[in-house]
């Protein structure tokens, strides 16, 4: 009998690519069953569509594109699904679905080689592209009949966000309250409820998938702002809490600024992405031509993030 | 006392001792030894007996062959049948001295009672007879003692740490020592700390071994000794490095490509802490040590702790302990997180021999790799602070400045990075490689800066 011969170390801990997104999956869940309550079923198949889309575009690219194994396997495709229909209204035509699919594996990934290689977020990548591309829909806000918890107020049309060039700074502050950490109705998929969101970090920060620097320090620069500027003048600038609160902040600290492959790898790294990603948003909030720029300020500093690592090393055992 | 680690990097796999309970068995011995001239960092021995001569146990069979070197002794009395090359565990021909077995006669002056003798003998004996003992350090590199336990000129021990860390998984050999063999191991801590002038030493036990850390708290009470401290460590891999046990201990660094020494520390391991007991006290060479069978696919009543001679095929005592056991996918000897995957049984143990270590299909077949996903996993893991996603990146980019800028050749190779990398990238492999070259440059510059140097002076 042969035995196997190869250099040390002969274990291996119990973690994988597939293990680290599944934990994603597992986190996401809380976020994902909350918006099938409100959303009922159009919402249920357009993460089913948006997750098989991804998959399938994923096992296309690979095998009559690259003509190699396919990596579906890894689950990121999966991930990548579900945070895309997250950041869809819940009237998304499932060919609009598709189309954001085919931008966020096709494009945003696989072109750059895969899982790893990219330099931006698959999901916000698709999700960009369809705003820019289809306004119209990808802010309408209407809430579909069928959400599985009634009364729902019939009132949609805009989102909270939306409401501040509607009805002034003061007014939509007050819209937000502290309910609005379990629900806050009118968004995309994912952005219903802060609580479900924080959930899912809490789980990935106990199950040491992801680190806290990046989400906190979102968190902090976007109060930080937010505070100085309604400080200043409340009647034009909205406060802390609304800007937290609102659109897709939690979603986009939590889970898609913590996306390993598009942040840096440092923790200081991360401190800096982060405050660069909280001040990206509030200044396109406050002064940029779109009520939300979560998307945008987290694509831009991922471009910065090969920056940011070259600049952020490790502290080496017996060297200065 | 709370308990202390080192503080970057490191990981923490199954400690799986499963040999934990089993006492420490004898082999006897077998019909034929095969004695390597290469059990030691450093120099080969040089043999001292030919062919057709007689030899007894504890005899001399080779002399060190350079400053840094050990003596070799015949584990068994018999005839030298040849010395010629033969194979190690990794298939490397290596000169032997091959002994046909007769009997167990030994060398006179060896005291083989087991009265404990606690009295220290002058510093100079001490290190004499570890040196014509042929004692080496049985952490793993396996230096020879008598140097570390001199230092040059100049440098001074202000600190003795006896590694009894054993952070690997699945090895008990030094947990055992510490159960058995307790007050032997402290004197031996005595008698080197004698020879280091008397400098605190440290006994670094790492948490999960808490019978070993009683029994040599009280072993150590009972004995006449100052300044000799016992200091549970937080249990995590590799506290047994060099580098590392000494930042647990003393909370010091030792700086890149420097020796221990240069903070004051001297690092034994407790298995060679028995070792120069036995050399000194009793005029024993080391031609024994403590070897652990063990592995994740042999049931727990077929696992021991073997006291076993240099120069046992390890096939006689895999044979003796009971078969290759089915299941084995890969055969190590040492740990799983450091140790070398055997290729050939018929390879005899030597000095440093730790374990057999049967290791299942499932535990140690390495995965398909696949793209790195930037996780941070292995910078977090390397107890030396490198980056190593970024030292494969750039020894396949070629680029040895920037790997050497990196640090690569500070890598311990103690595995953590291809241990906890989820994407099973091989890391390591590649890393090893650019480690390599990169020593390779660094003394070529230094050999012709020297070279440089000379022909300045002979024309000035």
């Amino acid at each position: 009998m042969a035995y196997i011969v190869s250099p040390n170390p002969h274990i291996h801990a119990k973690v994988s690519t597939r293990s680290l997104m599944l934990d994603v999956i597992i986190a996401l869940c809380p976020a994902a069953v909350v918006s099938f309550l409100f959303y009922g079923l159009s919402e249920i198949a357009i993460m089913a569509f948006s997750v098989a889309s991804c998959v399938f575009l994923e096992w296309v690219v690979n095998r009559y594109m690259l003509h190699r194994a396919s990596s579906t396997g890894d689950l990121s495709a999966v991930v990548t699904g579900i945070l895309l229909a997250m950041n869809l209204p819940p009237s998304t035509p499932l060919w609009v679905v598709f189309i954001g699919a085919v931008v966020a594996i096709g494009v945003a990934k696989m072109t750059f080689g895969g899982i790893g290689q990219n330099i931006w977020n698959p999901a916000i990548t698709g999700r960009v592209f369809l705003l820019v591309s289809f306004p119209a829909i990808m802010t309408d806000w209407t809430i579909p009949a069928g959400g599985l918890i009634g009364n729902v107020d019939a009132f949609s049309g805009a989102t909270l966000l939306q409401q501040v060039g509607l009805l002034g700074a003061k007014a939509a502050d007050a819209m937000v309250g502290l309910e609005t950490l379990f629900s806050n109705m009118g968004g995309s998929a994912g952005e219903i409820s802060a609580l479900a969101l924080l959930a899912g970090w809490v789980y990935l920060l106990v199950r040491k998938v992801i680190k806290p620097w990046i989400t906190l320090s979102i968190f902090a620069t976007v109060a930080l702002v937010a505070g100085i500027f309604h400080a200043i003048d409340p009647a034009q600038f909205t406060g802390a809490l609304f800007n937290l609160l609102t659109g897709g902040v939690i979603l986009g600290a939590c889970f898609m600024a913590t996306d390993y492959v598009t942040s840096p790898m440092s923790a200081w790294g991360g401190v800096i992405f982060g405050v660069g990603i909280g001040i990206l948003v509030m200044m396109i909030r406050y002064f940029g031509s779109y009520p939300e720029g979560m998307s945008f300020a987290i694509l831009i500093m991922n471009t910065a993030v090969p920056l940011i690592d070259r600049a952020f090393h490790q502290k080496k055992f017996g060297r200065a | 006392m709370a308990k202390t680690t080192f503080a970057i990097g490191g990981v923490h796999p199954d400690d799986s001792k499963l040999a934990r309970a089993c006492a420490i068995e004898v082999l006897p011995l077998p019909s034929v030894v095969y004695v390597s001239m290469a059990q030691h960092l450093g120099a080969p021995a040089k043999p001292v007996v030919s062919v057709g001569d007689k030899v007894l146990t504890g005899q001399v069979i080779a002399e060190p062959g350079g400053f840094i070197s050990a003596f070799v002794h015949s584990p068994a009395s018999g005839t030298v049948k040849a010395i010629a090359p033969f194979k190690d565990l990794a298939g490397r021909e290596v000169p032997h001295i091959i002994i046909d077995v007769e009997g167990d006669e030994w060398v006179e002056g060896v005291d083989l009672s087991d009265t404990l003798i606690t009295e220290l003998p002058d510093r100079e004996v001490i290190l004499d007879r570890v040196k014509a003992c042929g004692v080496v350090g049985l952490g793993g590199a396996t230096f020879p003692t008598h140097v570390k336990l001199n230092p040059a000129p100049g440098s001074k021990a202000d600190c003795l740490i006896l590694n009894g860390a054993e952070c690997e998984p699945y090895l008990t050999s030094d947990y055992r020592i510490m159960l058995e063999r307790t007050k032997e191991i402290l004197v031996g801590a005595a008698l080197m700390q004698k020879a280091l002038g008397g400098c605190r030493t440290v006994i670094g036990i790492e948490e999960n071994k808490p019978e070993a850390i009683a029994a040599m708290r009280s072993a150590l009470a009972s004995l006449p000794y100052s300044g000799i401290e016992i200091l549970p460590l937080k249990k995590k891999y590799p506290q047994g490095g060099e580098k590392q046990i000494i930042q647990a201990v003393m909370h010091r660094e030792v700086g890149s490509g420097a020796l221990p020494i240069s903070v004051g520390a001297v690092v034994q391991n407790v298995g060679t802490s028995l070792a120069v007991y036995e050399a000194v006290q009793k005029n024993k060479p080391l031609i024994t040590n403590i070897l652990t069978v063990t592995g994740n696919c042999l049931p727990v009543e077929k696992q021991h702790n073997y006291l076993f001679r240099i120069g046992m095929p390890l096939s006689y005592i895999a044979e003796y302990a009971g078969g290759i056991p089915k299941g084995a996918a890969k055969i190590v000897s040492g740990g799983p997180m450091m140790g070398r995957a055997i290729s050939n049984m018929e390879a005899a143990t030597v000095k440093g021999t730790s374990s057999i270590l049967y290791l299942s299909e499932e535990s140690t077949r390495r995965k398909l790799e696949s793209n790195c996903i930037r996780c941070g996993r292995c910078a977090e893991a390397c107890p030396m602070g490198l980056e190593p996603f970024l030292l494969r990146r750039l020894w396949k980019a070629g680029d040895m400045e920037a790997l050497e800028a990196n640090a690569v050749q500070d890598c311990i190779e103690c595995g953590c990075c291809l241990y906890s990398c989820p994407a099973c990238i091989p890391l390591l492999d590649h890393i090893r490689q650019a480690k390599g070259a990169v020593l390779g440059a660094i003394r070529a510059r230094a050999a012709a800066a020297k070279a440089a140097a000379e022909a300045n002076q002979k024309n000035s």
